[in-house]
């Protein structure tokens, strides 16, 4: 059993809290990603449950056990770092087996055991070589292979792809879901990339200013952002964000904008007439060429399959649309454009938090 | 291709002309930079012809710039078994220059104190590092102490070796703690004296030791002794190899503290040079050439055998980042 608990978990450091009042439950064998920009608390939470860093107040529990008090050592815990923290001055051999050393594994089993690893990561050849020998990706095996070989119930990683290419990034995200569909442990990961998040977890938590501000799964949290920060978060290109007023008119209730007004889809209390919110809509509930606003091209980004098409309105900040590749729009041309009810995210202009 | 380059004529008139304004630069640093080696390196020759002089060629002018009657006297008469000097002594020396238990002395006294302070001073400068012992100007503070100049410590030094702590011991414990005239005691202020630069330059190569490697070991349940011994300091062993050498240094070319906490049992080679007097031949420069040319051979063969470390440790790069 490896389910991870954490109670009112509290980190400060001098006068800055760093996490404050954490509550999470990591379910058994779940691969769970902590999402949020950087000094949002994340690392430290991951530290915490590690062991590295000791809370200010709340508990710690894993496997039914209050860990608060055991050293990084004793709690069955394996981690990737950021920088790897590979020892440089052993080979790659020494480096899975470190662990196995420590823990004064024989030999013969210590041998059978690092070659398995170094299989499982396929990179048995290297294994005479030293860290500083390795390419990136190389590296970033052997650090998977140092945590894999000593079996632990909880993986935990700290934004491990991070000195990635592009390329190499995107086949190692696969490449480490095979891995926890194999291995069947706890993966708690800790990545700054909503992407990493989406395409990787089972469920994600996103944080910010040190609280959870949703977790759920990755189309959960894209479909139906709990608050302003996740909306605009999640998703590329950024989601278009209009501030305005509810009014209600005819016994419906409509967006006011600055320069915009939309009706909404019914199904809203009436009572959020009058109040100041953010509306949220994204790129691909734009409908360039539908409805009756009036907007003009700034600029136009090719995706390939997809075009994104920037334009103004009127409004504050410009909007975005995801269009067909085809429409042969250009920088300067003027459109009409609407919005596609179902896709409307309605937030309080003051708190952030849904409303629909 | 970069603009620039598309655009420089094929045969540039200035290019020759720069080509040799470089040669000509590099001709004149080197012709400074020789001229400074001779002048450096002249007397350490000087120092190693003298050594195979005989006495009337020491002073001679104009000076012998080789030996002309080259000799290894002055070697046999400081390297004899033979203490009443009748084999090799020059008429008038009147001491027996035997260079073999200073060179114990200073070679037992230097090396024992010089490995002393690299194990404190490498634990604490680790401290220092790791868990921020003294507070954050502490080494700073430690550096300062070296600030104080030796010749403020001699004499105090000695009221405390020569009577304090023997005549303090005997009150307390019953026994005199004999401190001055030791080999204990030289070692015990050379490695309270070169403990501050142990610290110093220790703690530029721990600090070069990520954290998170530490962090790894910590996870994989190594405790902190085992993390040490494994991963801080074989990453840290060029510099512990420089810093001993550096350490080793200094107390080989001691003098002061040694002249003024030792007489007459232990004597190191420094103090052992400056004893080279002789009421009816003044100086005896031979024999003290000899000496200076056998304390610098081990400085020499340390240096030589230890390069690689020296340049990896002096460049302070020995750990990918």
């Amino acid at each position: 059993m490896a389910q991870i608990v954490l109670r009112d978990v509290v980190k400060r450091f001098g006068a800055h809290t760093a996490v404050n009042g954490m509550n999470l439950q990591v379910r058994d064998g779940e691969f769970l990603i902590m999402v949020g920009p950087s000094g949002c608390g994340k690392t430290t939470t991951l530290n915490m449950i590690s062991g590295i860093e000791t809370p200010t107040s709340g508990e710690i529990v894993i496997g039914g056990q209050v860990v608060n008090e055991l050293e990084p050592g004793e709690r069955g815990l394996g981690m990737v770092f950021q920088d790897l923290a590979l020892f440089p001055h052993l080979t790659v051999y020494e480096n899975i087996a470190f662990g196995l050393r420590v823990k004064k594994v024989p030999q013969a089993e210590l041998d059978r055991r690092v070659r398995a690893a170094a299989e499982t990561v396929h990179i048995v050849p290297l294994l005479a070589k030293r860290p500083a020998q390795c390419s990136g990706g190389e590296s970033q095996r052997v650090a998977l292979a140092r945590t894999i070989v000593t079996n632990p119930s909880v993986f935990l990683m700290d934004e491990p792809l991070s000195s990635l290419d592009a390329k190499l990034r995107i086949d190692m995200r696969t490449e480490l879901k095979r891995l926890h569909e194999r291995l069947k442990s706890t993966f708690v990961y800790v990545t700054h990339d909503q992407a990493e998040a989406m395409t990787m977890a089972d469920r994600i938590v996103v944080m910010s200013g040190g609280a959870v501000e949703q977790v759920g799964g990755p189309l959960d949290i894209y479909r139906r952002p709990a608050t302003q920060f996740v909306a605009g978060f999640f998703g590329t290109p950024t989601m278009n964000f209009l501030a305005g007023e509810i009014e209600a008119r005819d016994g419906r209730l409509q967006f006011n904008g600055t320069s915009l007004r939309q009706p909404l889809a019914g199904g809203l209390p009436a009572s959020l007439a009058g109040r100041k919110i953010v509306l949220g809509v994204r790129s691909e509930h734009v409908d360039v060429g539908g409805g009756t606003a009036q907007g003009r091209v700034q600029l136009i980004e090719p995706l390939g399959d997809e075009s994104l098409v920037f334009f103004e309105f009127g409004g504050d900040a410009p909007l975005v649309a995801k269009v067909d590749a085809e429409t042969g729009l250009r920088p300067g041309d003027n459109l009409t454009f609407g919005f596609n009810p179902a896709g409307y995210h309605l937030f309080d202009a003051g708190s952030g938090a849904r409303l629909n | 291709m970069s603009a620039a380059e598309m655009t420089r004529p094929q045969a540039d008139p200035t290019g020759r002309r720069n080509v040799w304004r470089r040669r000509l630069r590099v001709a004149a640093r080197h012709a400074i930079l020789i001229g400074w080696a001779l002048i450096i390196l002249f007397p350490i020759y000087w120092m190693i012809a003298t050594s195979f002089k005989e006495s009337h060629e020491w002073v001679a002018w104009p000076p012998h710039w080789l030996p002309h009657e080259p000799t290894i006297k002055n070697y046999s008469q400081i390297f004899t078994f033979d203490t009443m000097q009748k084999g090799v002594a020059r008429e008038a020396t009147e001491q027996p220059f035997n260079v073999w238990g200073p060179l114990g002395d200073s070679l037992l006294i230097c090396t024992v104190s010089a490995l002393a302070a690299l194990l404190l001073g490498t634990f604490l400068a680790y401290s220092i590092s790791r868990f921020n012992v003294g507070g954050g100007r502490f080494r700073h503070a430690i550096l300062m102490i070296r600030m104080v100049p030796p010749i403020v410590i001699a004499i105090p030094l000695l009221m405390y070796y020569a009577i304090m702590i023997p005549l303090a011991a005997e009150t307390v414990i019953g026994t005199r703690i004999i401190l001055f005239d030791t080999r204990v005691g030289v070692s015990l202020i050379y490695i309270a004296t070169t403990l501050p630069f142990v610290i110093w330059m220790m703690l530029t190569f721990i600090e070069e030791v990520p954290y998170t490697l530490e962090h790894a070991a910590r996870m994989m349940g190594a405790g902190r002794m085992y993390t040490l011994r494994r991963v801080v300091l074989p990453l840290v062993a060029s510099g512990m190899v420089v810093t001993f050498l550096f350490v080793f240094i200094l107390n080989w070319a001691e003098f002061l503290l040694a002249l003024t906490l030792t007489h007459p049992k232990v004597v190191t080679l420094p103090v052992l040079l400056n004893k080279f007097q002789s009421a009816s031949e003044g100086r005896l420069f031979g024999p003290q050439a000899a000496i200076g040319t056998i304390i610098t051979i081990p400085v020499v063969v340390l240096g030589i055998l230890i390069q690689k470390h020296l340049i990896k440790g002096f460049s302070f790069g020995t750990i990918r980042k």
